[in-house]
């Protein structure tokens, strides 16, 4: 019994690392039905599209708010840089909403979709 | 504040936590992976096994703090390197010839006083880096030496010729007591049982020897060991020992 906890337990924590590495390309797909990034993204190009910029607004902030939850989430296997290059991206399409320029929106929003994708991979 | 901008910037990223985080994985992982690998003391090792370790330590390290790219990338190479080592040691000690090719193998460079210049040349030592090694190990006189070769981790063996070598007590016909290992009865404040046993004595016993040093509780006592001579040595936590401050 000895002996095997030996092997096993050496093999089982690196089965957890590999795990916790691994784990952002699960986690940031969305729990709820609120915490979908993508289909928050596609909503606000829509409402971008439409120019409506009320409601770009809100799903704006509720994007901000879903991202939030998510990267505590996948923090420990994503890249710094691809986790702060969707920041900026989020930010300057706040700007971009406030300033009511769809074409700059529409760029943001593919560029955070890009980055968004290529998270934990 | 603009909307939404409280949950911008990079608040929500705890770059401390996923640091310690992949620290652990870093460590855990090279403590695993280096007991794989084998249990080689550092004298022993090679210099590709020094490169190696080297090689390795800075990997974890840099998927400890290298937060620009993910740890799983540096945690296969770390996995790639510990596995070509094992591959490697398993190789070494199955073939000899490979051993050899591998890791070098031992060159005799002083014989019989004399130094042997194509084998200093060979393995790229200078004659002050030999002399340094052998006055490291005592010897002045290259006249004084046998043998002297280099071993596959670099150090020096040295055989003296027989007129140099040390006297023992075989040379001299004295008959001398075996020297065993002491039997630790007492570390730090606990009380070895299984040692005493081995003794064939008893706590009763332990106590009387402990008495007659003025102790009377077990956990007072730093370490105790009975000799194979059958001397017993006590060293208390209280030792009040009057210390020199300054030595010259």
């Amino acid at each position: 019994m000895k002996k095997f906890l030996n092997a096993a337990l050496p093999v089982f924590i690196l089965i957890i690392f590999v795990v916790v590495m691994q784990s952002g390309s699960f986690l940031k797909r969305p729990i709820g039905d609120e915490e979908d990034i993508s289909r928050s993204i596609f909503a606000l190009m829509e409402e971008v599209q439409n120019e409506n910029w009320d409601g770009a607004q809100k799903r704006a902030e509720k994007l901000n708010e879903t991202w939030a939850k998510i990267v505590k989430r996948i923090q420990f296997s994503s890249e710094r840089d691809e986790i702060h290059s969707f920041y900026a991206a989020l930010a300057r399409l706040n700007g971009a909403i406030m300033a009511e320029d769809k074409s700059a929106a529409l760029m943001e929003l593919n560029e955070a979709y890009n980055h968004y994708n290529r998270l934990a991979q | 504040m603009l909307p939404g901008y409280d949950l911008l910037g990079v608040k929500s990223l705890n770059e401390g936590l996923v640091v310690i985080v992949r620290s652990i994985i870093g460590f855990f992982s090279l403590l695993i992976f280096t007991r794989i690998i084998g249990k080689e003391q550092i004298s022993q090792l090679t210099f590709f096994d020094y490169v190696l370790g080297i090689t390795i330590g800075s990997i974890a390290a840099t998927a400890s703090t290298d937060l620009s790219s993910r740890a799983w990338p540096h945690w296969v190479s770390l996995l790639t390197w510990a596995a070509l080592g094992y591959i490697m040691e398993v190789i070494t000690l199955k073939w000899r010839s490979a051993a050899k090719y591998f890791e070098g193998q031992p060159a005799i460079i002083i014989y019989n006083g004399k130094i042997l210049e194509k084998t200093l040349k060979n393995e790229r030592y200078r004659i002050s880096d030999i002399l340094s090694l052998l006055r490291n190990q005592g010897i002045f006189d290259i006249n004084q030496v046998n043998f002297a070769i280099i071993e596959s981790n670099g150090r020096l063996s040295v055989m003296k010729k027989p007129e140099y070598q040390p006297l023992t007590p075989k040379d001299m016909n004295i008959q001398v007591q075996d020297n065993g290992l002491n039997t630790i009865l007492i570390y730090d404040g606990i009380l070895i049982e299984n040692n005493l046993n081995e003794l064939k004595k008893d706590r009763k016993w332990l106590m009387e020897q402990l008495n007659k040093q003025g102790v009377y509780d077990i956990s007072e006592v730093f370490l105790a060991y009975v000799a194979p001579s059958g001397s017993f040595y006590i060293d208390k936590y209280s030792d009040h020992v009057d210390c020199p401050d300054e030595f010259v």
